[in-house]
């Protein structure tokens, strides 16, 4: 029978189950590393700078930001759908991967989920904050109320949204919660001090391992794996629908949903891709995300690169084609030309051509180009988005309403908070959580890797 | 009431597949079998079998026609507005919400589900036998009062098809 060597070996190194129990556990069980205490030192700096920066705003209304009448979602809007994006990682991660028996995600899916929940975490600020009154932020749960009963406008793409990233953040959280209950375990039963196994017997909900919870755990985890693939799709599809359901040059168009969920999968890879060599690298882990694991997460990217790069041509192109005067003008004197023609051109590079280079093996081999690829195309989704909001809003159908926007100093503050929590978030996550899933990756250990030690 | 129960240890999955075949070739009955990660041959070998599909089927079912009702409910009964001269009953638009919250209730109550079923709840005290068991050896669990047979006979066989440590315990 055919047989090809496609990827390499799961997990290097020879280990043994309890090797690997220990090498997943020991950042849990060592003393805190100097550079933890310093990145989360910067971290939670960052944080309060973002939180101060929401308070003024509370305080003193959406004046103190740069959006006007015409570009009434600035930063935040940008932010909230970049901060969306990267957690898409999460689905794409561990329910794809799962559903289609892709066994390498083992090593990575505990820290794509991680990822997930904290950065939709973030990405939910920023519609909080820009309804302007926060304190009255409950009004948009559908419940009986004395204010009528007034119902919420169910035929709204904004509360579709509400709702969509809502149920994806608890959905993703439990699953991310469900995935570590046996690791919670494996931490309990191995840990020393009275305190450890407290905290982690209580995590782990009593589990044990027998048969009858293992049954029931994979009953659990397939079915949501199955239903909740549903959700890759139609998280971002329901963002994109902010925007295509209305009537702005350059946003009113079918294309936005693939295009929003494929720009989600390709920043959330990316974001995976930057934090699994900072996991390798600093924990020391090469043998479980090993060099095959970043060339599989590279090659993926490199095939949505060229997804990306043929949504943005046809977007040009039907502005074109369309006949439409004003797609015309938004995309040709607005976008490639115009006042935003560094944006659009980032976005272009950043996305579309260099994360080329990995057509390259060498570079799918060079761990720093990796990392900073992956970084670049974080920052192009950035732009992407920025493209996106801003350009169309800045100028459509009235010139008399034309205007330009720049984000002050307090809405600049609210993302660099945002980025501040999302890293507090991920390094207490390095610092006190399994961070691969211990159980998981003990199941593709080869047999034969095993009976050659005894 | 302590009972003794006998343990079997194993290294690997494929000595404890065939500690299961030595046993049950003999027709001892297997008490429980705990494994770092999850074995189905293991789970077959228990003759368990799961109903959860089944389970989040229905639990889909009921979500799909509770959405949609109460969404007809607020739109058409208790509050219609007119947009437009639009119809309120606007069921392509209900589509999203529906397809959304399906996915939470089946997740929810999935949960709920394994809580329950697995009897795996927060702060509830493990019963394990051997602490190994979550680390690097597969338990083989039987129970002196539904064996099957004496202690020494599953012993011999266990230690026969490849258990590194057989012992007996309380509890």
């Amino acid at each position: 029978m055919y047989k090809a060597e496609v990827r390499g070996p799961l997990i290097l190194g020879n280990k043994d189950y309890h090797q690997i129990t220990s090498d997943i556990i020991a950042p849990i069980d060592n003393k805190t590393p100097g550079w933890w205490k310093a990145a989360m030192g910067v971290s939670s700096i960052m944080a309060v700078i973002g939180i101060f920066s929401m308070v003024y705003t509370v305080r003193y209304g959406l004046g103190v930001w740069g959006v006007n009448n015409s570009v009434a979602w600035g930063w935040e809007i940008i932010n909230f759908v970049w901060w969306i994006g990267i957690g898409h990682a999460g689905t794409a991660f561990s329910i794809f991967l799962l559903i289609l028996r892709q066994k390498w995600r083992t090593s990575i899916n505990r820290a794509a989920e991680a990822m997930t929940v904290f950065a939709v975490g973030c990405a939910a600020v920023f519609p909080a904050i820009h309804m302007g009154r926060v304190w009255l932020a409950f009004f948009i749960f559908p419940y009986p109320n004395t204010r009528g009963p007034l119902w919420v406008n169910f035929n709204s793409p904004l509360f579709w949204d509400f709702i969509a990233i809502s149920a994806y953040l608890l959905i993703s959280a439990s699953f991310w919660y469900f995935g570590m209950v046996p690791d919670f375990a494996s931490i309990r039963d191995r840990a020393k001090t009275k305190l450890k196994k407290g905290i982690y017997g209580f995590l782990s909900f009593g589990w044990t391992g027998s048969t009858k919870e293992w049954l029931r755990y994979e009953g659990l985890s397939y079915v949501l794996g199955g239903i909740a693939a549903v959700l890759v799709v139609s998280v971002h599809s329901i963002v994109s629908t902010d925007f295509a359901s209305s009537v702005v040059p350059g946003w009113h168009t079918t294309l936005f949903p693939p295009y929003f969920v494929v720009g989600a999968i390709f920043s959330g890879f990316a974001m995976v891709m930057t934090l699994m060599i900072i996991i390798r690298k600093y924990y020391h882990l090469e043998d479980y995300v090993t060099d095959s694991h970043l060339n599989a997460i590279a090659k993926i990217l490199v095939f949505i690169s060229l997804i990306m790069g043929t949504a943005y041509t046809t977007e040009v192109f039907i502005a074109w084609y369309s006949g439409n005067p004003y797609e015309m003008f938004t995309f040709f004197h607005n976008r490639i030309t115009g006042d935003y023609t560094f944006m659009f051109w980032a976005m272009i590079i950043c996305n579309a051509i260099i994360p080329q280079v990995m057509w390259s093996k060498k570079v799918r081999s060079n761990i720093t180009a990796l990392f900073i690829i992956s970084l670049i195309i974080n920052v192009g989704m950035w732009y992407e988005r920025f493209n996106i909001v801003i350009t169309s809003l800045s100028k459509d159908y009235l010139p008399s309403a034309w205007t330009t926007y720049s984000p002050t100093l307090i809405e600049v503050g609210i993302f660099i908070g945002t980025i501040g929590l999302f890293t507090a978030g991920v390094l207490s996550f390095f610092r006190f959580l399994p961070m691969i899933a211990i159980s998981e990756v003990k199941s593709v250990l080869k047999p034969t890797e095993i009976t050659e030690k005894h | 009431m302590n009972t003794t129960h006998l343990i079997g240890v194993f290294d690997s999955k494929s000595e404890l597949l065939s500690g299961i075949e030595g046993v049950k070739n003999k027709n001892f009955t297997i008490d429980e079998i705990y494994t770092p990660y999850p074995v189905m041959e293991a789970i077959d070998a228990l003759g368990r079998k799961s109903r959860f599909s089944t389970a989040a089927f229905i639990y889909g079912a009921a979500a799909v026609v509770g959405v949609l009702s109460f969404l007809y409910w607020t739109s058409v009964i208790d509050w219609p507005i007119n947009y437009g001269g639009k119809p309120t009953n606007a069921f392509p638009s209900f589509i999203i919400i529906t397809l959304v919250l399906t996915i939470l209730t089946v997740t929810i109550l999935s949960l709920f589900t394994f809580s329950v079923r697995a009897r795996i709840y927060p702060g509830k005290k493990p019963f394990l036998p051997d602490e190994r068991a979550t680390d690097d050896k597969f338990i083989i669990l039987f129970d002196k009062n539904t064996a099957g047979a004496g202690f020494e006979a599953i012993s011999s066989a266990l230690k026969a098809s490849g258990a590194s440590e057989v012992y007996e315990k309380e509890f």
